[in-house]
């Protein structure tokens, strides 16, 4: 290897058997040192530098300046090379006695500066004398040509141009992360459910008999349809819909069937419970609110048409968090700044489903159960809105709850009539009497919601839930 | 003897970076076992399959890199709490932040042994062990519980990270860290530290082969590093490229604090595989230089050249006429760092001194941007040079051709080499270069310019100028045109360093001879356990310590009549291989 590092240097005494290597580069250089030498412009070196520095320095280098004879001998000889804190003394002699010699030069005074001054933006971008480094290389500068510049290698060369880079500028502000967009696409799927929702709730109460049926049942179709739908796309799908893998919560994330069960039942539950108390029903739903089972639609088309305004508040509600995310320094500050954020987003929801019950109801010509609505609204946006941003165990769990507890309050009713168990049906009771069946799932929905309120406070104004999507690698 | 072959992103996928030589080494050291244990960079990649694998890799592991194996696991209070210590130690470390206290971190780490050696005192080498003793404390973790996805996902990491960031003494552009920086770190250092989470460290997996070798440094390294924390399995590391430097050249555009705290963490990775590995080999002096620089020790360091297939040149590089002695070559990409517009000028000099010179470029672009070169090359031919004919009467052509293998006047590269008198390579930059050698097992006498390894790979056996330096290029390229002679000699030397140096037999045996090298000194002591638990004396036979299996009755073992191991040079790979323009 010893042969190869003389060979490397230009200059070095002619070795025997590397006779054929650089036998034209002194005449080369010669030349290029006579052509340089006609113009002599030291005002312009940036200028220059940019486009010949490579020969420039050489020049400097070169044995046939007188002046610069003894600077030039540092690089050569490997082992006194200089280090870069003594590197000043060659640098600063090696103009002066240029001068004297009055041999006009195309190097500026100091050659690391005009390199610096090449490679700005790297300097200034680098994080350590490594990345320079690296930097330095791809744009073809080798050892051989650190030593120009008066240091052993690259690496001597960018730890000295590290050290010497001004950083007293304040880093500029991060752009702020990439907000997602309004996208038509979602924003008109959103309002798919409510469409077909009142289609279907028009076509209910127009038919009869056998076609009402289907009508209901098609309605009931479709509108589930619609809402996967709308699930799927825009701010209220999975934000990790798009990283390759199994999802988080995957496996435990079943809230499907329970939530289902918690729309029938502000369907068809209150209207069950009711006649149940009384000793009914008699018969199936007919379909109307005023028959022996009486369907209360007015919550359910409320609900659907929610979609809309549910999609627009999440979409809010990202869009100021990721701003608050470039914007916030701590974690601290972050969850401050997002927990207004997230109350007011889920107040401005209920604000909105709440003027939806009303008008249904009003159009429906049904009691308005607005408390009952509310509630139900307010656990299935909450419980959308912890899915969407990974969180899916507590929803799963919570929803389960409630249903769960609907589930129980119809089946102590009916358990209440076995002979010996009249017991059961007390709670229900005591509650139905004075309020009304609407307060059965008015509680168990509100207690939910509440629950999920808790913990989405705590969760959700986690930075690590707004990460933004990861990377591609 | 069994060898764990470590990749990322490369062997046994078919679009993998470095699977030619894993390949060749695979295929060349028939008489070792292969484990292949591959991390795969994308889902395409996956999709695409694997080469052929050859009999002796027995088995071929795969882990994901790109995406996170959902592991659903819960940590209790207390792994919660190693889990805090130790990633705030190693976030501290990133960070640069003095640690608290010298031994809080081996204590907080657990049952740590002792294999984190050399504790010699001074600041970098407590560093190394800090980082080391938090990476060591996190993989335990990941073993006990199984994984440690979910952990690295948490607020508590990322709320960790900013703690650490905040710490009097850390950087200061950690120090500028903010909430969406933290994010990335954390997201980063979750898929660095993927390899954590697998299951290969076990006595069946990564514990039963004698050598680990990482065909790349970075994270192809860890799973290394784990094993011989884990089981004691000596780590040797190969590196074409250096990973650090590749990371700092590739890294996307980010935050300072973000880019910070990733180059740390690659840089205190690489320095951990050096300081563990038994043998690091580099594939020249650039890379070599770069591992001293990252904590690589001297006496670990081995320079084994990238072996390339000589046969396609042998029939050109043994027949001494070339087709025109006033042809000059160029072979190659066509990309900007390839300074062709260099090359041009000093033709146009070269044509002022010997006016029949003809210059033949041979080579596809790289890319649109490559693309967008080579016409404006071709632009640049067209305006220096004329075309020109024989005599009045007959159409003319330019004396510098493009042109492109394949073809039916350049069927296989090596004509390309065949056609010209004299290789020029006019790089600006350029790490090993391959055409170089190509032009060397052609017997071709070449003028390159100095750059990358070209220096190194030559060695004498050519003409070598400053880069950007169209004149000198061109006195050099007359002096051989004029002087058959000295081309003769220079391309017979060339072609006999060639062969020397840079075949894949010498790669092969380089490499055969390291694990040789590496299981001799340090090999790994297993002892078998009966059934209360007590180490069983003479479990494992003297036999199994012998780098080949001679106990089993291999037919080939018959057919060269002898034992085995007498016979353990490595086997040469006498079977055609694949044409090497994959590797170009």
């Amino acid at each position: 290897m010893s042969d190869l590092d003389e060979l490397d240097r230009p200059g070095t005494a002619p070795h025997p058997g590397t006779r054929d290597v650089h036998p034209e580069k002194e005449p080369a250089t010669t030349i290029t040192n006579s052509a340089t030498t006609d113009s002599p412009t030291t005002d312009s070196a940036p200028a220059h530098s940019a486009v010949t520095d490579p020969t420039a320095p050489e020049a400097a280098a070169d044995p046939k300046v007188p002046g610069s004879r003894k600077p030039a001998s540092g690089p050569k000889v490997p082992g006194t090379a200089e280090p870069a804190a003594g590197r000043k003394v060659p640098g600063t002699a090696g103009p002066a006695a240029g001068r004297k010699a009055s041999a006009p030069r195309r190097g500026a005074a100091d050659p690391v500066k005009a390199l610096m001054h090449r490679h700005r933006e790297l300097c200034e971008r680098a994080v350590d004398p490594l990345e320079i480094a690296a930097g330095l290389e791809a744009h073809g500068i080798t050892d051989r040509t650190a030593a120009r510049f008066r240091h052993r290698d690259v690496f001597s060369l960018a730890e000295e141009m590290y050290a010497r880079v001004s950083r007293d500028g304040d880093t500029p502000l991060p752009a702020p992360p990439a907000t997602p967009r309004v996208r038509a696409g979602w924003a008109l799927l959103s309002l798919l459910p409510g469409a077909l929702c009142a289609a279907a709730v028009t076509a209910v109460h127009l038919s009869h008999g056998q076609s009402r049926l289907l009508a209901a049942a098609a309605g009931g179709l479709a509108v589930a349809l619609a809402l996967r739908a709308a699930l799927r796309r825009g701010p209220l799908s999975r934000t990790d819909a798009a990283r390759p893998g199994p999802r988080p919560g995957a496996a435990s994330g079943r809230t499907t069937p329970w939530t289902v069960w918690l729309i029938a039942y502000s369907l068809l539950g209150n209207g069950l419970l009711d006649s149940a108390l009384a000793g009914g029903p008699a018969a199936l739903p007919t379909g109307t609110a005023d028959g022996p089972w009486p369907l209360t639609a007015a919550p359910v088309l409320a609900l659907a048409l929610a979609c809309a305004p549910a999609a627009w508040t999440a979409h809010l509600f990202t869009v100021r968090t990721r701003r608050r995310l470039g914007a916030s320094r701590g974690l601290e500050d972050f969850a401050a700044a997002v927990r207004p954020l997230l109350l007011g987003t889920i107040a401005l929801f209920l604000g909105a489903l709440a003027g939806l019950v009303t008008l249904c109801a009003a159009v429906l010509d049904e009691p308005a159960v607005l408390a009952q609505a509310l509630a139900l609204g307010s656990l299935l946006f909450l419980a959308r809105l912890l899915t969407t941003h990974g969180f899916t165990y507590a929803p799963a769990v919570v929803l389960t709850a409630a249903a769960t507890i609907e589930a129980a309050a119809l089946a102590t009713v009916f358990a209440s009539r076995l002979p010996g168990l009249g017991f059961l049906a007390t709670p229900v009771e005591t509650l139905v009497a004075p309020w009304g069946a609407g307060s059965v799932p008015a509680l168990a929905c509100g207690v939910a919601a509440l629950t999920l309120l808790v913990h989405a406070t705590r969760k959700l104004t986690r930075a690590s839930a707004h990460a933004p999507p990861e990377p591609a690698p | 003897m069994r060898i764990g072959l470590l990749t990322e992103g490369g062997y046994p996928y078919v679009s993998g970076d470095a699977r030619l030589w894993c390949d060749r080494l695979v295929h060349g050291l028939a008489q070792h076992e292969f484990d292949v244990y591959a991390l795969s960079r994308s889902q395409h990649q996956e999709d695409e399959g694997w080469i052929p694998l050859p009999r002796n890799v027995r088995r071929v592991r795969t882990a994901p890199l790109w995406m996170a194996e959902d592991d659903e696991v819960a940590l209790g209070r207390r792994a919660r709490r190693r889990f805090t210590e130790c990633f705030g130690e190693l976030a501290a470390v990133l960070c640069g932040a003095p640690g608290a206290s010298p031994g809080g971190a081996s204590g907080a780490a657990g049952g740590i042994s002792g294999s984190a050696s050399s504790a010699t005192g001074g600041a970098p080498t407590s560093e190394a062990d800090r980082f080391a003793n938090a990476l060591y404390g996190l993989a335990e973790l990941a073993r006990e519980e199984g994984g440690l996805t979910g952990a690295l996902r948490s607020e508590a990491a990322v709320r960790t990270l900013e703690r650490a960031c905040r710490a009097p003494g850390a950087h200061r552009t950690a120090r500028e860290a903010r909430v969406p920086d933290l994010l990335t770190v954390a997201t980063h250092l979750e898929r660095a530290l993927r390899p954590l989470s697998l299951d290969w460290y076990e006595d069946d997996g990564l514990g039963a082969v004698d050598l680990c070798h990482a065909a790349s440094g970075g994270t192809a390294a860890l799973p290394g590093l784990l094993a011989r924390h884990f089981t004691g399995v000596p780590l040797m590391v190969t590196e074409y490229g250096v990973r650090l430097r590749t990371h700092y050249l590739t890294a996307p555009d980010a935050p300072p604090a973000v880019r910070s705290l990733l180059a740390a963490l690659q840089g205190r990775l690489a320095a951990e595989a050096y300081r563990q590995a038994e043998v690091v080999t580099a594939g020249n002096t650039h890379a070599r230089r770069w591992q001293e620089r990252c904590g690589a020790e001297r006496e670990k360091l081995r320079t084994v050249y990238p072996g390339m297939n000589a046969r396609p040149f042998a029939e050109v590089g043994e027949s001494p006429d070339c087709v025109d002695p006033d042809t000059l070559v160029w072979v190659g990409r066509v990309e900007p760092a390839k300074d062709l517009v260099s090359l041009l000028h000093a033709f146009a000099e070269v044509r002022k001194q010997s006016p029949r010179t003809r210059l033949r470029i041979v080579g596809t672009p790289a890319g649109p941007e490559g693309a967008a070169y080579l016409g404006h090359c071709r632009t640049l031919a067209a305006q220096l040079f004329p075309d020109e004919a024989e005599g009045p009467h007959a159409a003319g052509d330019n004396p510098v051709s493009f042109e492109e293998t394949g073809g039916p006047e350049l069927p296989a590269l090596a004509d390309a080499y065949a056609s010209g008198a004299v290789t020029v390579l006019s790089s600006v930059v350029e790490g090993f270069p391959v055409g170089l050698v190509e032009a060397m097992l052609c017997g071709r006498a070449t003028v390159s310019t100095d750059v990358g390894a070209v220096v190194e790979v030559i060695g004498g056996t050519g003409l070598v100028v400053p880069p950007r330096n169209p004149r000198a290029l061109a006195e050099a390229c007359v002096a051989l045109l004029r002087d058959p002679e000295r081309r003769a000699r220079l391309g017979a030397a060339a072609r006999a360093r060639a062969l020397e140096l840079f075949t894949v037999e010498q790669n092969i045996e380089a490499f055969h001879g390291i694990y040789l090298e590496i299981v001799s000194r340090a090999p790994v002591r297993r002892a078998l356990l009966d059934g209360a638990g007590e180490p069983l004396p003479f479990a494992i036979p003297a036999e199994a310590h012998v780098s080949v299996r001679w106990t089993a009755a291999s037919p080939d073992l018959a057919a060269r009549g002898g034992p085995g191991w007498a016979a353990s040079r490595p086997v040469r790979a006498t079977t055609p291989l694949p044409a090497p323009e994959g590797a170009r």
